[in-house]
């Protein structure tokens, strides 16, 4: 057992996935703000792509982490689900709902929808492996070096993360998977972030309806925020060049 | 018949302090030896069951429900009584010990009384210690208010969810016990008999309701905590599964049955609205304090009550008993009430109600004070009526609510079968003819917690018993006479349900020995209750098998036992020829109406024993001495 | 009124229930739910048929027999009320109106619309009191609550446990159940020395009668008849954590 005998307590599993989801959300919101970046032009995100790749170590440390969390949170959902499925073995013929939501009660399928479109997602700007011909190198001049010592340039090559964006964006059916999939990744927030406070115990009257609120305020600056990448560049509000 | 009360000798504030020292005890060892059977979870039977696991008996709990929390103590709302004088306005033990025994018109024993005055500060401790949450005030002490027959202030609430909060920190006492495996609990089954083995009760009949089957259960000693029998009269405040059946078939095995005929109506019920009614719903009496009850003057008068005019309504109460008004005490305003009805001036579409109108309240008040005192009363009339108490006036009714007499009990809580104890509603002990709001509940915990833990010790290290067990030849004919008779019922193949036969009994017991009795009714009732009874037995229907879970087969044998019951109740009725407290003779009352006793001839308990099935049981006599209170007119004016 | 009513029925625990048609045309609007059923039995009985079994007792909202599940509602469609006091005003003339019992592994069914629902009852027993034996305390007022404690406490404890949480929560979790014992007792100053005991001891056997997980669906709340809030679902969850990180075996 070890490990994973906190899958014997209802309460512990929600607490393991409200954490690892804490940790999603949190990653989902910096990797927001860095895609904002592409509005700043070609330099900007791909420095800020330069920079974590630079990491190194601490951002395998991430990814390992954020890789585990991902795992846990699936893994603990599905043990969850077969056993809230064991616990209601007969089902009501007719079921009428006054406070599950839609987004709430879909959770479990957003997250599979997440899921597939995160494989999608890292393996087309990741791994590169769907789309290899989006992948080119950007030249580019650290600070501090002129372009008077042109010969050298060929040694500072960076992946041109802004033009693979770009040339996937300009697919529309990639933009339309991308815009389907985030915002599912909207839906599923929208009742993820203030479940995870009810379940860590942070429900207050105070200040829950805040909580809530944010919540759903969230997960729409989220979708609003993605969406508006594929939708710029298809109107060619950004990228127009290339 | 001996009716030995055993009071202890002493000053009436010494007897239980002296009695606890002169009781034999039992060694902590010896008592896991003993076994107690427990029939009922209620409020007495839940914190008796509780009470002597923790000593250390084998306690076995019975219930019909499906958990011991469905006990219908549960339901009451207003509070419950003790004489801790927290609010320093001169309450007493003996002040309590005076009020419950004057609200009671001088029908109770004395000493019993004074004892429950006493522990009644203890409940409130045990209470408060297990988590009942109390209403505090803000200094976070624990809030008191006052309730009917009292001029103190000394009743503990929790809400209007009283009996729900004491029941469950009883249960969760019960609980404790039944975790430890201290009690054995058993769900669902209905005791059907008492067994009986060289004189003393040593077990019960049950039958499990689920699957029909007929168990035998031995003990040392029996504790019937099975309460009172409202649903004689069908339609009741009662739950709906309330029933005679456990004390009645304990009657019929030769305890004697106390004061049947002191049965308590309550004022403020929602009326029956047709034939489809299966219960009333009590509304508290505080709503009194602001609402005006009202008949219109003239007789059939069909006008919505906006349409009539303020000269042609009778506010009844205000011209009978100026002094008092629409406060009149319980009885007085339910009698009134029906008279008003029988006079063919009766409101709703069945013509018995009366208004409850809140319109003056509210004028002088403001909506809003009326909305505070009373909002959620009146949010429940609304969603069981349909009609907005704030536009138009509630329609009230009296409605059976709760039963002061009981299998008689000595001061042990022991009745006339040695080990078989009887202790909250289910006996008749403290209440006289008349209960006080908010006793019920420190009767029921008194019995359980303070008093029964005790004498249950001393009858049981002063009897020397005998071994048993349910293969003793009185345990099999106790199942084959249960047996017999399910076989019987399955059998008679008629036309009629249990429902309607019981819904005819209650009519009959409302109409002829309800709220007000005299001798030619009662003598109508003793003619027509033999009647449904035959009939019953030749024309009931019952589907399914026994082994099963039966719904008619189990309605049938309660009604079957409230047809025999019935009986007793109105010989009682008839024989207490006064009047006193709830039971009110026409013949005898005062010019104002209120109650004539006839201290002369009838202070006394009337203890009725079992002879047979079709003869008349003999009245048995146990004088009531007061050395302590003098005995007057009870006056509230 | 007439209504069109698909009932459950179930000979026996383990035999295969079905939904049986009865078309009825007596139903007054003052009628409580129970009431409609009631007469509806006693016309099956007059035709010697077996009536429906179903749980109730008190009929004024407390006792927490009655169940239900009407149209896919426990206690039907009107809040803070338990089917007992449900009257039939609430539903339209010729409505269809399907009766099923509470569902979850935790609760069979007995008969009919009868389930089973002492596992309600282990979970007290397993932690759900204050051990304290009869004539230990001290005086009732020794012990000063906050009065605002006093009445949060006393709003958990308003449940009557009649499982509508577990019905409604498509889980089958008790959450809502447990967690008022549970905030009842660790609002009041009593309940204070066996808090952390009672939390874990009530929690684990909640999972092991066969409850499901909590998802926050808050269907729970808005079943409950007596609206306690989800609120102390996270106050337990709180309690829980706190305990499990503090315990020592």
């Amino acid at each position: 057992m070890g490990i994973l005998s906190y899958l014997q307590s209802s309460i512990l599993s929600k607490i393991v996935m409200a954490v690892t989801g804490a940790m999603l959300v949190g990653y989902i919101v910096i990797h927001t703000a860095g895609n904002l970046l592409i509005y700043s032009g070609q330099d900007a995100i791909n420095s800020y792509s330069q920079f974590l790749h630079s990491l190194g170590p601490v951002l395998w440390i991430a990814r390992i982490v954020l890789l585990l969390a991902l795992i846990l949170h699936i893994w603990t959902s599905i043990v969850l689900k077969v056993s809230s499925n064991e616990a209601k073995p007969e089902k009501y013929a007719v079921k009428n709902y006054f406070k599950a939501k839609l987004t709430s009660r879909t959770m479990l399928w957003t997250g599979v929808a997440v899921f597939l479109f995160v494989v999608y997602h890292v393996s087309h700007l990741t791994l590169h492996i769907t789309n290899p011909e989006h992948v080119v190198n950007q030249m580019y001049l650290p600070h501090g070096l002129h372009l008077s010592s042109a010969a050298s340039a060929l040694s500072y090559e960076r992946t041109d993360v802004y033009r693979m964006v770009i040339l996937g964006f300009q697919n529309p059916l990639i933009s339309l998977v991308y815009m389907i999939a985030v915002t599912i990744v909207g839906f599923h927030l929208n009742h993820a972030v203030q479940s995870m406070f009810q379940t860590l115990g942070l429900n207050h009257p105070k200040y829950f309806p805040t909580i809530q609120k944010s919540s759903v305020a969230l997960s729409f600056i989220i979708i609003f925020c993605l969406i508006s990448i594929p939708i710029s560049v298809l109107l060619k509000l950004i990228g127009g060049n290339l | 018949m001996n009716l030995d009360a055993k009071i202890p000798s002493g000053q009436i504030k010494d007897k239980w302090d002296k009695y606890r020292f002169d009781m034999k005890l039992i060694n902590a060892a010896n008592k896991r030896k003993y076994k107690i059977l427990v029939v009922g979870t209620g409020l007495a039977g839940a914190s008796a069951a509780a009470s002597m696991a923790e000593l250390g008996y084998q306690v076995e709990a019975f219930t019909y429900a499906d958990s011991p929390r469905r006990a219908h103590s549960i339901a009451a709302q207003g509070g419950i009584n003790a004489a801790k004088n927290y609010t320093n306005d001169g309450d007493s033990v003996w002040r309590l010990f005076y009020d419950t025994v004057k609200g009671g018109d001088f029908r109770a024993r004395e000493a019993n009384v004074y004892r429950l005055a006493q522990v009644s500060n203890s409940i409130i401790d045990q209470c408060v210690a297990q988590g009942v949450p109390f209403a505090r005030e803000y200094g976070g002490l624990l809030d008191n208010r006052s309730f009917g027959g009292a001029q103190v202030s000394r009743t503990f609430y929790a809400r209007g969810q009283t009996g729900q909060q004491l029941l469950l920190g009883a249960y969760s006492a019960l609980s404790r016990q039944i975790g430890k495996k201290a009690v054995t609990q058993h769900l669902r089954k209905e005791m059907l008999d008492v067994v009986i083995i060289d004189g003393y009760a040593r077990g019960i009949i049950t039958r499990d309701l689920v699957t029909g089957k007929i168990e035998s259960h031995w003990g040392d000693a029996v504790v019937l905590a099975t309460g009172g029998y409202g649903n004689v009269f069908y339609l009741s405040t009662n739950a709906q599964a309330c029933n005679v059946t456990a004390t009645y078939r304990a009657y019929k095995k030769g305890a004697a049955f106390a004061n049947p005929c002191y049965t308590q109506i309550h004022p403020t019920c929602i009326p029956v609205s047709g034939d489809h009614q299966s219960k009333l719903t009590l509304m508290s009496e505080s709503l009194r304090n602001d609402g005006r009850i009202w008949v219109p003057k003239k007789q059939n008068d069909k006008r919505a009550p906006s349409q009539i005019p303020e000269d042609e309504r009778d506010y009844y109460l205000e011209r009978k008993y100026p002094s008092f008004g629409n406060l009149s005490p319980r009885d007085i305003s339910s009698r009134a009430a029906k008279e008003a009805c029988d006079d063919g001036r009766g409101i709703s579409s069945t013509g018995y109600g009366v208004y409850l109108d809140f319109e003056d309240a509210i004028n002088r008040l403001g909506k809003n004070v009326i909305e505070e005192r009373y909002g959620n009363l009146f949010e429940m009339y609304e969603r069981i009526t349909g009609d907005n108490p704030y536009e138009t006036p509630m329609m009230i009714y009296p409605a059976s609510h709760y039963t002061m007499g009981g299998l008689w009990v000595d001061y042990n809580l022991m009745s006339t079968i040695p080990g078989l104890h009887v202790i909250g509603e289910a006996n008749f002990s403290d209440h006289g003819a008349n209960r006080l709001g908010a006793s019920a509940l420190m009767q029921g915990l008194g019995d359980g917690y303070f008093v029964l833990p005790y004498t249950i010790g001393h009858f049981l290290a002063t009897n020397k018993l005998e071994k048993v067990s349910t293969d003793h030849p009185e345990f099999k004919k106790a199942e084959s006479d249960a047996n017999q008779k399910i076989h019987k019922l399955l059998n008679i193949n008629g036309k009629k349900t249990p429902s309607e036969f019981h819904r005819e009994l209650g009519k009959t017991m409302w109409d002829l020995c309800g709220m007000g009795r005299n001798e030619e009714r009662l003598k109508k009732a003793l003619e027509i209750i033999p009647q449904i009874r035959s009939e019953f037995w030749e024309n009931l229907t019952i589907t399914g098998v026994n082994e099963d879970y039966n719904i008619v087969l189990e309605k049938a044998l309660r009604v079957a036992d409230f047809l025999e019951f019935a009986e007793v109740l109105v010989w009682d009725a008839l024989e207490r020829d006064e009047s006193c407290g709830a039971h009110f003779r026409e013949e005898h009352q005062y010019p104002d109406g209120e109650a004539m006793r006839d201290d002369e001839k009838f202070c006394h308990v009337a203890a009725w024993e079992y002879q047979g099935d079709s003869t008349k049981p003999i009245r048995h006599v146990e004088p009531l001495v007061f050395e302590d209170v003098k005995l007057a007119v009870r006056s509230y004016k | 009124m007439k209504l069109k009513l698909h009932v459950w029925r179930q000979k026996y625990g383990k035999s295969k229930g079905y939904f049986e048609q009865h078309d009825v045309d007596y139903v007054s609007e003052d009628m409580s739910f129970l009431e409609m059923l009631d007469v509806l039995n006693e016309k099956l009985l007059k035709s010697a048929k077996e009536p429906i079994a179903f749980d109730h007792d008190c009929r004024e909202g407390i006792c927490g027999c009655c169940s239900l599940t009407i149209n896919g509602n426990p206690h039907g469609p009107e809040k803070a009320t338990t089917t007992c006091q449900l009257h039939m005003r609430k539903f339209k003339d010729g409505e269809t109106v399907y009766i099923e019992p509470f569902r979850a592994k935790a609760f069979p069914v007995i008969k009919d619309l009868v389930v089973d629902r002492t596992s309600l009852d282990t979970i007290i027993q397993s932690g759900g009191f204050i051990s304290v034996n009869t004539n230990q305390p001290q005086d009732a007022n020794a012990l000063p609550v906050d009065k605002k404690q006093a009445d949060l406490a006393m709003d958990a404890a308003s449940c009557i446990g009649c499982g509508a949480c577990v019905a409604s929560c498509p889980n089958s979790a008790a959450m809502l159940f447990v967690s008022a014992k549970v905030s009842h007792m660790g609002l009041l100053p009593q309940g204070q020395p066996e808090r952390k005991k009672r939390v874990l001891a009530m929690v684990n056997t909640m999972d092991a009668e066969g409850f499901g997980t909590c998802r926050n669906f808050y269907e729970c709340e808005a079943a409950c008849p007596k609206e306690i809030s989800v609120r102390f679902i996270a106050r337990m969850n709180r309690d829980f954590l706190k305990a499990s990180l503090s315990k020592e075996d």
